[in-house]
This record gives structure tokens, C-alpha cells and sequence, in this order.
């Protein structure tokens, strides 16, 4: 509803002959009145600092728009962008590939191929790469073989994330809740009540593993927080319990695909279409079977093992024996929702995904109150977190660069890739007689970066948002948590993956690859023969102009003394030594 | 705790001063004093190594060795919801039992450490044959109901005091955490494979290369005062594209030009400790690999089981001795390898990757890193002189789920090598729960479904291995492992 405020200014702008921006306040027409933009960028750097961020990295097209508009309006824009979904192109290229004579097998490249693309070149920018962020939280993975061989229903979780990135937190929370793909990664998938043989007296119990992961990992964590994601008080105190979690273990209980039949039942069928392997799960609670009916695989007991008594959860709060097994789910949901650490605990991670890994606590408060209540009384309004994220005064105006400096974070290295990619315009090849464009070159990003879409090692993503690297940092009390996956050997493997994106890769080359994007080179060699307008290109197109002196004076002594070997090699020198250095590594 | 963040920090301030200002760089020399500070010890000779295999995710260790009489086995098979049957009038999916083999087995072994023939048999799973065989030659121990524990406590006493329990029983991030620290304190960053590299590793006639390292990347287990891992990949040192490899190339070309860029680019001064960070790791490993690569090329090892990415590392791991020894950079190491997918909440007992397959890796895995340690063509020759130990953040709930277990507490964890006391369980730790546990749910040692309270803190198990590796001054010990003084054995004899 509230959506409605916002729509597409910039194309009214048009219509009404308004001048285009000339100087950093520009006037506008909205809802009959006027509005004044405060947020627009001072300059090109600004705006491709703030696209670094929000995006899978700057393009011009997008520095001109966030230029005009500013940058809240500029979101706004970014929201209404339809969504891009991985699902129905995965399927097209697995089934073609299937039915290809010889057959041919699919896998995770299949589903990363897409990503890739989608990453490089969707429109909905902002909603991908938030998609991005929320599956590092939300954390499926094919390294799991409970789902390494279902390529086309992890595509749906992808498109899951993508549709619910702007929507309300208890909305995705749902959603991944019934997700199939969730369910057998984190065993809801055919979980099924107590076996007993008198209340409390049973061989098996319900598996514990979403209930706890549910809690630790999607929604609250271990420690109670203060809104500014603090420990409450400055106290450790654990959020929950193992009783806790022995209770809420019968709430997830009785999941199974949605065709699976019921009459005559076979809890264990189903999944027999494409659809069905990714639809919500149905749960066999007591609407779908009378609570007498063998069939019925939800757990309606309470504490006690008894329908007498209710089922005890997080902080006391009680669900209802008896229920269905939606309402049990539905009430558990609302329960883990309203907790007080919601809010800082997912708006800090968040933070740590686009901006800094060490946000100030009065930064997170400020996000985490926009979490509680975007101003019209709705709670986990993730588009409005967003923008309060983006927007906020310590993501817009960092800190002054002086020495000992721990603003920022390290870039991921999959989102180096990308950005290099936006910057230097990459050109895809064309679909293969599968209908499938090859982003990868044929290369492992998990075992190269330690990182790929839906490819973490666990239910853990590929670092802890606590992870502290030894040395200066971990000195300083500060996290790092990208720094879980720079090793000495992923610093090598991640810089030969750069290679055969750069050297290996661009617009011209003798032999042009047809596995990867080729990126043109023309920016730079138009000026090989002018090292410092080469570096120039780069510092803008790179590193939104925050190049360092020191740098520039390294990159412009490397362009001058490549003078004699073919401008695209000085290009790709270039492209390849800076997406190598520590500025570009990092951002701020 | 003496070795907290903040006197750290302190110390750090201090040593500020002396460096006058120095940068990253200068401060190294100082941070190495650290070590030296905390090492007490005489120069050590010879060659040692830890190798720690961690099996992420929760091994359910009741399942790798399980009691043979029949009086305990029943109690066994009961508590794990029925052993495991698929076909018959009454199949049993949801049970967790393995079948008690005939007697005569393969996998039949006996406690060396109990005399009495009524409870000295066990029998290991079915999927480790490699294991049984290693164990009856006595190079295998076996460390009973090890977990992590503040102190010794029995039921009564974790039900009287929060203080007398871990933090975050059954979060795998926390307890891997308090696995690697051997402690369990929340306010630290350091692994007891870190800290004693820092008494250790100031024997090493090479200080360039880490006495830790690691071929599983970040770990906390091998972070010390002044110890950071070396970290490897299984498949050994790559040459970084369009640079030199080793440094310097001979001659001007365009390599040697993209070469300096890069080379002044990670060894420059940078304001951001983000760009500084990262700069340090890139460039050691840039150095490390040109210190290695050419002599490690050329490391020949026998033959390890392909397809087991378990065996990969440790194949590695064997070079690296193999390369250290040959070249005398080392004394002593310490090495970390990691096995994942023993999460088994579904499909423990069947379906792709279940538990046997997993343990089947870990087995031949194992038995092939035993093997190049020989003498035979291409062996280390080092079997004496490589511990290889097992870590796991719990064992599991005894009690199904239906189709797998929860998270548990204390486990079983192994011990291979040729200086090991095989042939052996080690189950007394000196506390008030001793001996392999009753498994009965019903039982005063375990919760209800069956997390086992530990009879052997993690500090005991560590500090064993510490002091065979030669971490033997008991200051150091009580520094390293701040609880020890609190359990009854500070040497459990296993190594």
C-alpha cells in the first residue's frame, strides 16, 4: 500500500519540461506540491561509491540516473524494477540439455551460469543483489547432498529471496519456512512427530535441526541484543535453551512435498513435477487428517507429550496443542518475529553485506528502529531497511582516511568479478544450442574464492558476520568477517580466476573465448599511450575515484613501462594488477 | 585469564613505544618476542607434528565404536531407537543401531585398558576396517566421552549453576570454537594448535614458515599469541598468473613489470587496516610461495585414495612433513585438516553421504596418511614422529529423530600414530563421570536423549597431545589451557 508514494518522478520530469538538475538541490514535482532533493550525490564518484554498495557495481547509465534523482528516489526506481528470475531459465537449459541427443547432465554451473548473468546484467540491481545478501543469511547450499542434484528448485530459492528482498521479514521468513529446498537442506523435509508409547515415553523425537537453526542462524541468534545489537546490558545472555529447543522441534514437523498424495496417503510421494519440487511444502497436520488418522505427521502435543498441555517456546511464550499444523507454524513465526533481536540482528548483518563490517551501534540502532517501524506501523519493511541502511549518514559520509582506519570492509571476491565486469561494459556470449549463456569459463568459484551463490560449506555461509582476522584488526576489536576466506592459497586462486577474466577475456582478443563475458578494453587503450589518463579510467570505473596518490603513481610507472607491447595487454595489465590491489580489495 | 584481548592490547602498547612508530612491518620482530615470552622451554630437536582432522558438523561418535557384551549392547541398541533394518516383516528405518556383528568379527576389538573379559568388547563400524586393523596393531586410541567442560561436573552439578556448564551447549559455532580455544572462555580468539606453536615453534630453524598450518583455510585452533597459520590448498602451490614465479624473474619483460606493480602494491604502507590486512596475507603468501614451491614440486609421496578430499589433505599434509624435514625447516608443526557433512539430522543411516560413507573416507583416509608415513617407496618416515588426532564440536543424541540424531555433547575422538599407546580406550579422566558411559536415556550421565555430560574435558585431551609435542613446562600448560589445573589428569597417557 504504502508503494504507492513512491513512483517514477524522473519520467514526470520529462513530461513537464522541468530542467534537469544543475546544481546539487533540484526541484521536483510530487503528490501536488513540490519536493526538495536533498540526497543528491556532490559528484560522479559519490554516486559510484553509493552503486558500489548497492549494487553488483557501478555502470554510467546508472551514476547519470542517481545523479538526477538522487538516492532515495533512485531506490525507489530500483524497487519497482520488475523482478529477474533464475527458475524459468535454468529450466529451460537443464530440460534442453536433458532432451538433447546425446543426453546431457546438468549442474550447479547450470544454476551459477544464470546468477552470473543475472548479477552482470539484470535490471533489478538492487533486488538481486539483496537477494544476494539474504541468501548469505537465509543460507541453502548445494554442498549439502540433500540438494547437490537439485539445480532447478535451488533456482526457485533464488527467485524466492529475489520476489521477497523488499518485501516484510515475516513474509520471507514463511516463505523459506515452506520452501522444499530449505526443508530437506535443513531436514523439516519429512519430519515427523514423536513415536511414543505413553505421553513422553517414545523411540523417536522430532528432528531439532530447523527449530534451532531457525532461531541461531534466521532471526534472533544466541545472545539477547539491545536495539543497537549490543549484548543486552552488556551482559551475554543466551536467547534460548535446549528445552526450548525440544519444544519448538514438534512444531516443524509433518512436511512434505505439496502433491504428495493423500488418498490412498504416501507421506514419503510426491515431487513428481518440476513445480511440486519447489512449491511450499504441505504439512500433514490435522487439516489435512483427523488427529486419530496414522496420517496425520504432525506433532500436537504439548510439553508433556499430551494434546492437555501447550508446547513451551522462545521466552515462555506458549502455541496451542491441537492445532493445525499451519496455525502451529503460523503462531511459532509470529513468536520468533516479534522478538526484540529481529530487528538489530538481521539489520547488522545486513549493514556488514553493503556498507562497513563494523557498523557504530548508534548506526544499527538507527537501522534497527526502521526494522521495528518504518512510520507506518510495519515491522521488517526490508525495502525500507534498506533504504535506512544506504542512506544513512555513516554509509553516505564515511569517515575521513587517516591511519589505523577500519571503515569498510573487504569486497567479497565474487562482487570484485562483477564489478569489473559492469565497469568495462563485459559482453556475454550468446545462448549455446541449450539456450544457456556461459558466465563461468568453465571455472569452480567455490573452490577458487571459497564463495559462490548457494554454495556455502554450511548452513554457516562462507564466514561468520563474528569472524575476527588476526593481526591489526582483531587487535582493534573489530570483526572482518570476509576475511574468513582470504587465504594465502584463495588470494592465488582468486587472482588466476581475475586473470582469465582479464588476459583471457576481452573484446578483440585473437580466439575469443565463447565461455565467458568479454570485457572492452576501449576505455583504456584509446589512452595507452597516456598513462595517467589510463589510471584515470581506472580509478573512476573502479574505485569510484578513491584511488590513492600512491597507487595512481604504482599503475602510471606499470603503464609507462609496458610502453612497447600491445595497448590491450597494457589495458588488461592494468584492469588485472588493480583488481589485485588492497584499495580495490576493500571498500569504503 | 592472563592472555585476554586487553592485555594483549596492553601488551601491544607497550611494545608501540619501543618500535618508535613503525609500521605493520617493524612490529613483526616484536610480536615474535610474544612467543618467546610465553616459551619456557629448552630448544627442542628432533622432528614433531600434530596433525588435527576436524569432522565438522557433529560426528556421532556412539556409532564409530559401540560395547560388544551383550548386556551393554542392548542398552546401546535401545537407546539409539532400535538398530537400523530396512527389509523383514518389521523394518526399523527410523532406528539408529548398527547390527551387533558375530562373534569373530573383523571389527571386534578389545580394551586394552580394562582386564575384564565381560566389558573389555567393542566393536567399531562396520565402514572403518582400515581403523580395526590400525587399532589392533596399536597404533589407534581411542578417547572416550571427550567434550567440552569448564570442570568436572556430574548432572547434579550442571543443574545447579549455569557457571558449571559450557556456554551455547549444542551451537556448532560455539563449541567448534571452545574445541579449538580447549577452553571455554568467550572472550578469546586463540587456539591451543596457536599457542603452542608459540612455545613450540621458536625451535624451528626456518621462522618464515608457520609452525601452524593449515590445509583447510581459516581456523581458529591454529591462531596463537604471535602464531598465524600458513594456509594451503590440498592441491599444493600454484604460480599466480602474469607475474613471476618465484621472484624475481630474470631479465625485463612485461611480466616483470606487472610483477613490481604488484609487489609495491602489497608491500606499501596503507592507512585502511583492510587494505593492509589484506595486503599481508597476499604477500605472505607470495613469499612463502617462493620459498616452497620449488621443493615441494618435487615431494613424492605414496598413493592416497582418489575421490576423498580427506585423503587430498592429508596427502598434503605429508608432503609438507616430508618438505620440512628434508629441507630442516622445522622442528615441530602442527597441521589442520577438516572433513565436513557429519550434521547427519536426516539420512544418518542411509542416502547419499550418510554416515558409513563418511566414515569410509575418514578410515582410508586415514590408513593411507599412516601408510606414506612409513618407510616404504616414497615414505615419510616419520611414523613415529606424527601424532594425528579427530576434534568434533559434539557427538550426537543417542536417541533418533527418525531418521538421524541432534546435537550432542561428549564424543569419541581418535588418536593415530606410531608413538601412540594403541590398542586402547581412554575413558578415566578423573572427574566424577568415568569409564565409557552407561547409555541408558534414563541414565544419570546423559540427558534424555542421551547428550552424554563428558567424562574427559577437551583440555585433557589437548593438553596430552601438547605435552607429547613438547609443551611440557607447566606454566606454559596452565597459560595454554587455563582450566586444566581444574580436572583430575593432566595427562590422559594416550601419546
Amino acid at each position: 500500500m504504502k508503494k504507492t508514494r513512491k513512483f517514477l518522478a524522473g519520467a514526470l520530469l520529462v513530461a513537464l519540461g522541468v530542467p534537469a538538475a544543475q546544481a546539487s538541490v533540484q526541484d521536483r514535482v510530487f503528490a501536488n506540491h513540490f519536493e526538495v532533493i536533498t540526497d543528491l550525490p556532490a559528484n560522479a564518484s559519490e554516486a559510484a561509491r553509493f552503486l558500489t554498495q548497492a549494487t553488483f557495481g557501478p555502470v554510467q547509465s546508472d551514476i547519470n540516473r542517481v545523479m538526477l534523482v538522487g538516492y532515495s528516489e533512485w531506490l525507489d526506481e530500483q524497487f519497482a524494477v520488475p523482478v529477474t528470475l533464475s527458475e524459468p531459465q535454468v529450466e529451460l537449459v537443464v530440460t534442453t540439455r536433458t532432451n538433447a541427443t546425446p543426453s546431457q547432465g546438468s549442474g550447479p554451473a547450470q544454476r551459477v551460469n544464470r546468477w552470473l548473468w543475472q548479477a552482470a546484467y539484470a535490471p533489478d540491481q538492487v533486488r538481486q543483489r539483496m537477494a544476494y545478501a539474504l541468501s548469505q543469511i537465509f543460507v541453502v547450499s548445494d554442498q549439502s547432498t540433500a540438494i547437490s542434484n537439485d539445480i532447478i528448485p535451488m533456482a526457485a530459492y533464488q527467485d524466492l529471496l529475489a520476489r521477497d528482498a523488499f518485501a516484510v521479514y515475516r513474509n520471507l521468513l514463511k516463505d523459506v519456512t515452506f520452501n522444499p529446498t530449505m526443508g530437506k537442506f535443513l531436514s523439516t523435509f519429512h519430519n515427523q512427530k514423536a513415536n511414543c508409547s505413553a505421553p513422553n515415553v517414545c523411540t523417536t523425537l522430532p528432528d531439532e535441526n530447523y527449530a534451532r537453526e531457525v532461531m541461531q542462524l534466521f532471526s534472533i541468534g544466541l545472545i539477547e541484543l539491545d536495539l543497537d545489537g549490543t549484548p543486552m546490558g552488556g551482559i551475554l545472555t543466551p536467547t534460548y535453551d535446549q528445552t526450548v529447543i525440544t519444544h519448538t522441534a514438534k512444531i516443524f514437523t509433518g512436511f512434505t512435498y505439496s502433491d504428495a498424495p493423500t488418498n490412498p496417503a504416501n507421506f514419503g510421494g510426491g515431487g513428481n513435477t518440476l513445480a511440486a519440487q519447489y512449491a511450499p511444502m504441505a504439512c500433514w497436520g490435522s487439516e489435512l487428517f483427523a488427529l486419530s488418522n496414522g496420517n496425520m505427521r504432525h506433532d500436537i502435543t504439548g510439553d508433556d507429550g499430551t494434546a492437555n498441555s501447550n508446547k513451551t517456546v522462545l521466552d515462555g511464550n506458549t502455541v496451542a496443542p491441537n492445532q493445525s499444523c499451519a496455525n502451529d507454524v503460523s503462531d511459532e513465526l509470529d513468536i520468533i518475529n516479534e522478538h526484540p533481536n529481529v530487528a538489530p540482528f538481521i539489520s547488522k548483518q545486513l549493514i556488514q553485506r553493503f556498507v562497513t563490517s563494523n557498523p557504530s551501534p548508534a548506526y544499527v540502532a538507527r537501522v534497527a528502529t526502521v526494522f521495528e517501524d518504518n512510520g507506518q506501523g510495519v515491522r521488517g519493511d526490508l525495502g525500507d531497511v534498506f533504504k535506512a541502511i544506504l542512506l544513512d549518514t555513516e554509509a553516505r559520509n564515511p569517515p575521513a582516511l587517516a591511519s589505523g582506519d577500519t571503515y569498510g570492509k573487504l569486497r567479497e571476491p565474487i562482487l570484485r568479478l562483477t564489478a569489473m565486469w559492469r565497469a568495462f561494459g563485459a559482453v556475454a556470449p550468446a545462448q549455446d544450442q541449450y539456450h544457456e549463456v556461459s558466465m563461468l569459463g568453465g571455472m569452480s568459484f567455490q573452490s577458487a574464492f571459497g564463495q559462490s551463490p548457494l554454495e556455502a560449506p554450511t548452513v554457516f555461509n562462507f564466514y561468520s558476520p563474528d569472524y575476527e582476522q588476526e593481526g591489526t584488526l582483531a587487535d582493534a576489536g573489530k570483526v572482518a568477517p570476509e576475511f574468513e576466506i582470504l587465504t594465502e592459497a584463495s588470494s592465488y586462486s582468486t587472482a588466476n580466476t581475475y586473470y582469465q577474466f582479464t588476459q583471457n577475456a576481452y573484446i578483440g582478443m585473437t580466439s575469443p573465448k565463447t565461455d565467458r563475458p568479454l570485457i572492452d578494453l576501449s576505455s583504456l587503450t584509446v589512452n595507452s599511450g597516456n598513462s595517467a589518463a589510463l589510471v584515470a579510467t581506472i580509478n573512476a570505473k573502479m574505485l569510484y575515484g578513491s584511488m590513492s596518490a600512491n597507487m595512481q603513481s604504482r599503475l602510471q610507472s606499470m603503464v609507462d613501462n609496458l610502453a612497447g607491447v600491445t595497448a590491450q595487454e597494457i589495458a588488461w595489465s592494468a584492469i588485472y594488477i588493480a583488481m589485485l590491489s588492497p584499495e580495490y580489495a576493500t571498500q569504503r | 585469564m592472563s592472555y585476554d584481548r586487553n592485555s594483549r592490547r596492553d601488551f601491544l602498547r607497550k611494545l608501540a613505544c619501543v618500535a618508535a612508530g613503525g609500521g605493520t612491518a617493524a612490529m613483526i620482530p616484536q610480536l615474535r618476542m610474544i612467543g618467546n615470552a610465553l616459551a619456557n622451554t629448552q630448544a627442542l630437536t628432533g622432528y614433531r607434528a600434530l596433525v588435527c582432522v576436524y569432522l565438522s558438523g557433529g560426528n556421532d561418535g556412539w556409532n564409530m565404536v559401540v560395547p560388544y557384551d551383550t548386556a551393554r549392547y542392548n542398552v546401546y541398541a535401545a537407546a539409539r531407537s532400535g538398530v537400523y533394518t530396512t527389509g523383514g516383516a518389521n523394518p526399523n528405518t527410523g532406528g539408529l543401531g548398527l547390527a551387533q556383528p558375530a562373534a569373530g568379527n573383523s571389527q571386534i576389538i578389545t580394551d586394552g585398558n580394562d582386564a575384564s573379559s565381560a566389558t573389555n568388547q567393542y566393536f567399531l563400524h562396520p565402514s572403518v576396517p582400515e581403523l580395526a586393523t590400525l587399532y589392533k596393531a596399536n597404533h589407534l586410541a581411542l578417547a572416550v566421552n571427550v567434550g567440552t567442560l569448564v570442570k568436572p561436573i556430574n548432572k547434579t552439578d550442571y543443574n545447579a549453576s549455569a557457571a558449571n556448564r559450557p556456554p551455547q551447549l549444542f551451537s556448532h559455532s560455539d563449541q567448534e570454537d571452545l574445541w579449538h580455544q580447549a577452553n571455554t572462555s568467550t572472550g578469546t580468539t586463540k587456539g591451543w594448535g596457536g599457542m603452542c606453536g608459540d612455545v613450540v615453534g621458536s625451535s624451528n630453524t626456518n621462522q618464515q614458515l608457520s609452525s601452524c598450518i593449515s590445509i583447510a583455510g581459516a581456523n581458529r585452533f591454529e591462531i596463537g599469541m604471535s602464531t598465524v597459520p600458513y594456509q594451503m590448498s590440498s592441491g599444493g602451490l600454484a604460480s599466480l598468473s602474469g607475474v613471476c614465479n618465484p621472484e624475481p624473474c630474470s631479465g625485463i619483460s612485461s611480466t616483470s613489470i606487472r610483477d613490481n606493480a604488484l609487489k609495491g602494491l602489497l608491500t606499501d604502507t596503507y592507512a585502511s587496516d583492510f587494505d593492509s590486512e589484506y595486503a599481508r596475507v597476499f604477500q605472505r603468501g607470495r613469499d612463502l610461495a617462493n620459498l616452497l614451491s620449488a621443493g615441494l614440486s618435487g615431494i613424492q609421496v605414496p598413493s592416497f585414495p582418489a575421490n576423498n578430499s580427506l585423503a587430498s589433505q592429508l596427502q598434503m599434509v605429508a608432503k609438507m612433513i616430508k618438505l620440512s624435514k628434508a629441507q630442516g625447516y622445522a622442528q615441530r608443526q602442527i597441521y589442520y585438516v577438516r572433513y565436513g557433512g557429519f550434521d547427519l539430522h536426516a539420512g544418518l543411516m542411509s542416502g547419499n553421504g550418510n554416515h558409513g560413507q563418511l566414515l569410509t573416507q575418514v578410515s582410508q583416509a586415514l590408513s593411507a596418511f599412516y601408510t606414506a608415513l612409513g618407510t616404504g617407496t616414497n615414505g615419510v618416515n616419520a611414523q613415529n614422529e606424527v601424532t594425528l588426532f579427530t576434534a568434533s564440536e559434539f557427538g550426537r543424541t543417542l536417541q533418533s529423530n527418525g531418521s538421524g540424531s541432534d546435537h550432542g555433547w561428549g564424543s569419541v575422538q581418535m588418536v593415530l600414530g606410531g608413538a601412540v599407546n594403541g590398542g586402547k580406550l581412554y575413558s578415566n579422566g578423573g572427574g566424577p563421570i568415568t569409564g565409557f558411559p552407561d547409555q541408558s536415556l534414563t541414565a544419570t550421565n546423559n540427558f534424555s536423549r542421551g547428550q552424554m555430560i563428558p567424562g574427559i574435558g577437551v583440555e585433557q585431551y589437548a593438553a596430552t597431545l601438547a605435552q607429547w609435542l613438547g609443551v611440557t613446562n607447566a606454566s606454559d600448560l596452565n597459560t595454554i589451557f587455563p582450566n586444566l589445573a581444574g580436572f583430575g589428569s593432566t595427562n590422559l597417557g594416550f601419546v
